[in-house]
């Protein structure tokens, strides 16, 4: 009955030492207790941790005395009986207890080892390790691997596999909206489409967006090959024209004539345009996509002045003047009445630089009805019209029309008729009048009027005068004058009046001119000469009134006076009261300072003027007669019987 | 420099300043006032050219600001070759190094203002981000670098890293011997501070020096309490006393080496930004220019 212990225990240099010694006793002690047959130096062993007792079969019971379970070939006992000849292993803590048959009979070999390092080697590893970020993250080789990757993946291949495999699709709505011409083809105010919700989900190439689409494209913000048709290939007119027809999105000019009047690039710009293969003149070379809400509408001024700077020497037959920017933006040239005529008025464009005068035909002194002191403001309270200060307002006449852009056309009834009411007599409490624009008409009503009253006198009718009664002469005698009469005398006296209504001082005479046919018939002796107002003096352009209502302070008609200088001294109505362009660059200036901050609202190109207006519309070099409304929009006239035929009318028989 | 290695021919040493200059203040700071130039003419450019309809990286004047950073991108990564490279030629590393500090700062100029301010969730602006952390990761890798070692020295005492993990080792061993005799309960105690003591800890642990739930922290307040009770009533055990001493020394050995590895996690730290997004950068670069031309 012995035990045969080896303890085995590791030198610092590797090699083990191993010390032997025989216990002759049926029952030993393992613990970490310096009393115990088997010590193990190692805190996780109970000072008194197990009893191996040798029976008499030959087989070994083993208890654990330290109150932990023992672990023998795998599993936690607390007391176990072993088999010596088949090398039960005995796990306590660190070490490892291996029993088997001792080389003596009856003696059971015992091989203690510390299976567990005491604590970690100080090699170099373990200092790298400590001290290094090394075993803390990944290396950065794997960190760059993986996010170059990661971005290669997402931001390139998934969008370009998606590229090849695309179709297409316009959305049938949007393709709609573009097909419609603008409903204000005349507005510089773009007019703000609403936005088509995205289809479909998220595509991988939106990652390749520069930034969001203008409002009316946002409905293509997932489907990039709308217009993005092939690869390096820039966006071409072709993909803008599948929803914008040239019906609703006409050309500035003719192809031919956009070509020649270019300004084409050279050199080391023209070689970097052909090298990227970025043609100019293309849809997208002045509409930049990408750049917000507005971005597709933002063109640039110099998208206009790199063909408007010397045009004329490029496109040698253009009617426009060169304009190489606002700064030296030419002088305005109105476009004038030179001929009035009911049929054929003759309309010119003058440089306001000649100070031109315009021919209307009609007679209108602005001052006196401009005026606070006299008549004529005595007239406008007596009636109730509106004034300020005093004097019958601007808008009395220039009343704004629906959109604030522009004014109403000014009409004999609607803005003349409230003091020049062409009464000639009234008759028992009615006021009888004489019809505006029918000269023929006035004549034979007047005469009418004398023969009746000399053939059955009516009590309670009298004539009114139209021409300044002398002074002394009473209105009663007058209105004898009416009855005392024979019918001779009654036609020779109507003929006379009618005389006085058609010669100076008569009551036609204040506003028009008249001419003396000579007719022996006194219906056809006179003819109201033509008139023709301008409707719209700067066609090419578009000033919205409504948002410069306001100047220097000055607001109302203080504000009108102060662009429209001489509005309130003009004598004849041939003055242009029109600003010249000096007038806008008060407050219009280059659209960026080449330093410092901005000082001037915009004087951009399309701060007034337009693009896409086609034939027959307000831009161009069509040398059509500018400035008048489109046959299409011209509204039905309500009053057929109207003298004075519509100014408009007048204007397309220019066409 | 392999080609002169293979003829023999040795190699010219650069002439140096006895007196010591980084690359901070390298050849009187030449490259500092050169990407000073650049940046301030690119932000003249950007104010005087009148870019249309609105500035950003698809003007004439964008595309060049582009093409000028791309380049200098490639050229700032190229860093990387170089310093595996020794040689003196055609500029040595600290002139090398200077220009990439200085230009590298520049393109924060020229990379912001080619966006033109104009930023989205996209690849475009992915870019610029990487590029912004390389280039912020390196600031703060040059003030590191020009505070930490210092301090560092100072901490070590003398001492190199090996002592300072056998220092604490062979507290180990001490303590392990000293707690033989000891119970259960005690055993325990110190096994805490030798077996769940992790003297780096994890990237935060680094970065702070700080690991409130050290296994020795937790085994010397175990300890104290213990000897405290023992000599409320009577005389403290001697043992116990012994392993408290060690537990307190080892504790100091760790606030040594842990601030020593503080500061290295700060000195190595932004390499793992700086490296990992360069490469990162490079590859959205790619993305971002390979996008424009492929939907131009």
């Amino acid at each position: 009955m012995s035990f045969v212990v080896r303890q085995i225990a590791k030198r610092a240099d590797g090699g083990d030492i191993i010390r032997t010694r025989t216990l002759d006793a049926a029952e030993i002690t393992i613990g970490r207790g310096t009393d115990c047959d088997i010590q193990l130096p190692d805190l996780g062993v109970m000072l008194r941790h197990a009893r191996l007792s040798q029976l008499l079969d030959g087989t070994v019971a083993i208890e654990a005395t330290g109150g932990i379970p023992l672990e023998i070939n795998g599993q936690f006992v607390s007391r176990a009986d072993l088999d010596v000849s088949g090398n039960p292993a005995i796990d306590i803590a660190s070490h490892r207890l291996t029993l088997g048959r001792g080389e003596t009979p009856g003696a059971i070999a015992i091989t203690a080892e510390r299976v567990i390092a005491a604590s970690d080697s100080a090699d170099a590893d373990a200092e790298t390790g400590i001290f290094s970020l090394k075993e803390t993250m990944p290396s950065k080789r794997s960190l760059a691997w993986g996010l170059a990757l990661l971005i290669l993946v997402t931001c390139l291949a998934l969008p370009l596999w998606l590229m090849s495999s695309r179709s297409a699709d316009l959305p049938a709505e949007m393709v709609a909206a573009a097909a419609h011409p603008p409903a204000t083809a005349s507005r510089l105010v773009p007019v703000n489409a609403t936005p088509v919700a995205d289809k479909g989900s998220m595509k991988p190439d939106i990652v390749w967006s520069s930034g969001a689409l203008s409002t009316a494209h946002a409905g293509l913000s997932n489907n990039c090959g709308a217009c993005h048709q092939a690869a390096f290939v820039s966006v071409t007119d072709s993909a803008c024209a599948a929803c914008h027809k040239p019906e609703s999105t006409p050309d500035h000019a003719a192809h031919d004539r956009m070509e020649r009047g270019r300004l084409a690039s050279t050199g080391l710009i023209a070689e970097v345009h052909k090298g990227l293969n970025l043609p100019e003149g293309r849809c997208a070379s002045c509409h930049k996509e990408h750049e917000g809400p507005n971005g597709a509408l933002m063109v640039a001024t110099s998208f206009c002045t790199d063909c408007h700077t010397g045009l004329s020497t490029r496109l040698r037959d253009t009617k426009i003047a060169n304009v190489p920017g606002w700064d030296k933006h030419p002088q305005f040239s109105p476009t004038i009445v030179a001929t009035p005529s009911l049929k054929n008025p003759l309309f010119q464009r003058v440089s306001l630089g000649t100070k031109p005068h315009e021919n209307s035909g009609l007679v209108y002194p602005h001052d006196i009805h401009q005026s606070a002191t006299n008549a004529v403001t005595n007239m406008a309270l007596k009636q109730g019209l509106p004034t300020k200060d005093g004097a019958l307002g601007c808008n009395y006449c220039h009343q704004p029309d629906s959109d604030g852009v522009r004014f109403k056309q000014i009409s004999m009834e609607d803005n003349c008729a409230a003091c020049h009411d062409l009464a000639f007599a009234s008759d028992g409490g009615v006021v009888r009048t004489l019809p505006h624009g029918k000269p023929q008409q006035v004549a034979g009503i007047v005469r009418d009027f004398y023969l009746s009253q000399a053939l059955s006198p009516r009590a309670g009718v009298q004539r009114l005068a139209f021409e300044r009664r002398q002074v002394g002469r009473m209105a009663e005698l007058e209105a004898a004058d009416l009855r005392i009469t024979s019918v001779g005398d009654a036609r020779a006296r109507g003929d006379k009046a009618i005389a006085a209504i058609f010669s100076k001082g008569g009551v036609c005479a204040d506003c028009h001119g008249i001419a003396n046919t000579g007719a022996s018939n006194m219906a056809e002796r006179y003819a109201i000469e033509p008139v023709t107002l301008a409707d719209h003096y700067l066609p090419k352009g578009s000033f919205p009134h409504n948002k410069h209502l306001t100047y220097d302070g000055k607001t109302g008609d203080a504000a009108c006076i102060a662009c429209h200088k001489g509005a309130t001294t003009s004598k004849l109505s041939s003055d242009l009261l029109l600003p010249s362009v000096s007038q806008c660059r008060d407050c219009h200036g280059a659209s960026k300072p080449l330093i410092g901050p901005v000082t001037k609202v915009s004087g951009s190109c399309n701060t007034c003027h337009g693009f896409h207006y086609g034939k027959g519309g307000q831009g161009g070099d069509n040398g059509v007669p500018v400035g008048h409304t489109p046959v299409a929009t011209i509204p039905k006239v309500a009053d057929a019987d109207r003298a004075i035929p519509d100014r408009r009318t007048l204007a397309l028989v220019d066409r | 420099m392999s080609m002169r290695a293979r003829t023999g021919k040795a190699i010219k040493r650069a002439p140096r300043d006895t007196a010591h200059e980084g690359f901070l203040t390298h050849a009187r700071s030449r490259w500092l006032k050169i990407a000073a130039a650049i940046s301030i003419l690119a932000i003249i450019a950007y104010e005087m050219v009148d870019q249309q309809p609105r500035a950003n990286g698809g003007t004439a004047l964008g595309y060049t600001l582009g093409t000028i950073g791309a380049l200098m991108i490639v050229w700032l990564s190229l860093i990387g070759l170089r310093k595996r490279i020794i040689t003196s030629r055609p500029f040595s590393l600290k002139a090398w190094t200077s220009a990439h500090v200085y230009l590298g700062l520049s393109l924060i100029v020229i990379g912001t203002l080619h966006t033109g301010f104009q930023l989205g969730w996209n690849v475009h602006t992915l870019a610029y981000v990487l590029m912004m952390f390389v280039i912020l990761s390196g600031i703060y890798g040059i003030i590191v670098y020009a505070r930490l070692p210092e301090q560092l020295s100072a901490n070590r005492n003398e001492a190199t890293q090996p002592q300072m993990l056998e220092a604490i080792r062979a507290l180990d061993r001490q303590l392990d011997t000293a707690a033989q005799p000891l119970g259960k309960d005690e055993a325990d105690i110190v096994r805490l501070s030798l077996e769940e003591t992790d003297i780096g800890g994890n990237l935060w642990q680094r970065l702070t020096g700080r690991q409130p739930n050290c296994g020795t922290a937790r085994a010397r307040d175990a300890v104290q309490v213990r000897v405290n009770a023992q000599m409320r009533t009577g005389k403290p055990d001697q043992r116990l006393t012994q392993i408290l001493f060690l537990l307190e020394r080892k504790d100091a050995a760790l606030a040594q080496a842990r601030r020593h590895i503080r500061m290295k996690t700060q000195l190595e730290i932004w390499l793992y930004i700086h490296v990992p997004a360069t490469i990162a950068l490079l590859a959205a670069l790619t993305a971002h220019i390979l996008s424009v031309f492929l939907y131009w």
